[in-house]
């Protein structure tokens, strides 16, 4: 690895929080437990828009109305689940960074769905005021999807290729 | 009965074969996710947190096809990944306390299912109506603990 980013690695698994974290027995599990469960109204809101995108359920909102209703819930998921990413990550630090799955994740995937969801929110409220989305809304639905999709598959990958090599 | 769940060939195929095992995996970590977050967001709307200019029938029939179907891909899913460890997964703690959480869940999300159009005739919504819809949060944030503990614990799965 990088020296400069062996280096920033090191700095934060010897942070408190990072220590703490990693010497916690119970704390690992609860923190991963914070994760998902921002994880679950990120993917919650963000899916469920999508899948109107793409025109799959109740049609009385329109896709923009309903982007516009989970909104603030959406944020509020993404806060959490990096706030328990961080942490997370500040506790093992080295051994995230050394594993190809999980900086797949984290420096390709996430910044490029991240980008992605930004622009799917905000045309959403051109694009999606009718009923029936046109075919460009539903394919930028579609791609969203995927992204995630292709996100939480490098982070499964990680968890299997890390407990393969710590066991 | 559950060791030889374990022992089925198409079960130790699964348990065998990488991708197969991480597209599985997969399937339950992304359907799970999504269902929850379609649940807590009815649970949050019923306490009063969110949308309350809306009816709450008209959020609950928004999510209700996305939380059912998540809920089935999952449920068979996590069977899938049951059966590759069945018998060591049916005798630890964590496995059982998740199993009973999302069983009590599953009630309790039925129950809101039921009550919903009721509620929404009400002129404000009921106390026991935003305690059941608190109680179904924690009992999904609780299921959600518990699977982390088993990989924690146990190191199964």
């Amino acid at each position: 690895m990088h020296d400069a980013l062996l280096a920033c690695c090191k700095w934060l698994e010897n942070t408190p929080w990072g220590t703490t974290v990693r010497n916690s027995a119970w704390m690992y599990p609860v923190i991963q437990s914070i994760h998902f469960a921002g994880l679950s109204l990120w993917l919650g809101t963000t899916v469920t828009v999508d899948l109107r995108l793409m025109g799959v359920g109740e049609r009385r909102q329109t896709a923009a109305e309903l982007s516009d209703r989970l909104f603030a819930w959406n944020w509020i998921g993404f806060f959490v689940v990096v706030l328990g990413g961080f942490l997370l990550f500040s506790a093992d630090a080295t051994t995230y960074m050394s594993n190809p799955a999980f900086r797949m994740k984290l420096v390709i995937l996430i910044p490029l769905a991240l980008f992605w969801h930004l622009v799917v929110q905000k045309k959403t409220r051109t694009w999606a005021q009718t009923e029936e989305t046109p075919a460009i809304g539903k394919w930028a639905g579609l791609i969203e999807f995927l992204l995630w999709i292709a996100v939480v598959t490098a982070a499964v990958e990680f968890l299997i290729t890390n407990a393969v090599t710590r066991s | 009965m559950w060791e030889s769940l374990q022992h089925a060939g198409w079960v130790t195929t699964l348990a065998t074969t990488g991708w197969l095992y991480a597209l599985v995996s997969v399937v339950h970590y992304f359907t799970l996710f999504f269902f929850v977050g379609t649940i807590v967001l009815l649970d949050l709307r019923i306490i009063g947190i969110v949308y309350r200019n809306q009816p709450i029938s008209l959020l609950a029939k928004q999510l209700r096809p996305c939380t059912w179907v998540g809920f089935g891909f999952a449920v068979v899913s996590g069977f899938l990944l049951f059966s590759t460890e069945a018998g060591d997964y049916v005798a630890v703690t964590p496995f059982r306390v998740k199993m009973l959480a999302i069983l009590l869940a599953v009630v309790s999300a039925l129950a809101v299912q039921w009550n919903v159009p009721k509620w929404d005739r009400a002129p404000v919504i009921p106390t026991t109506a935003k305690l059941l819809a608190l109680v179904s949060i924690m009992l999904w944030l609780g299921a959600i603990l518990a699977g982390t503990e088993i990989a924690a614990l146990t190191g199964l799965g």
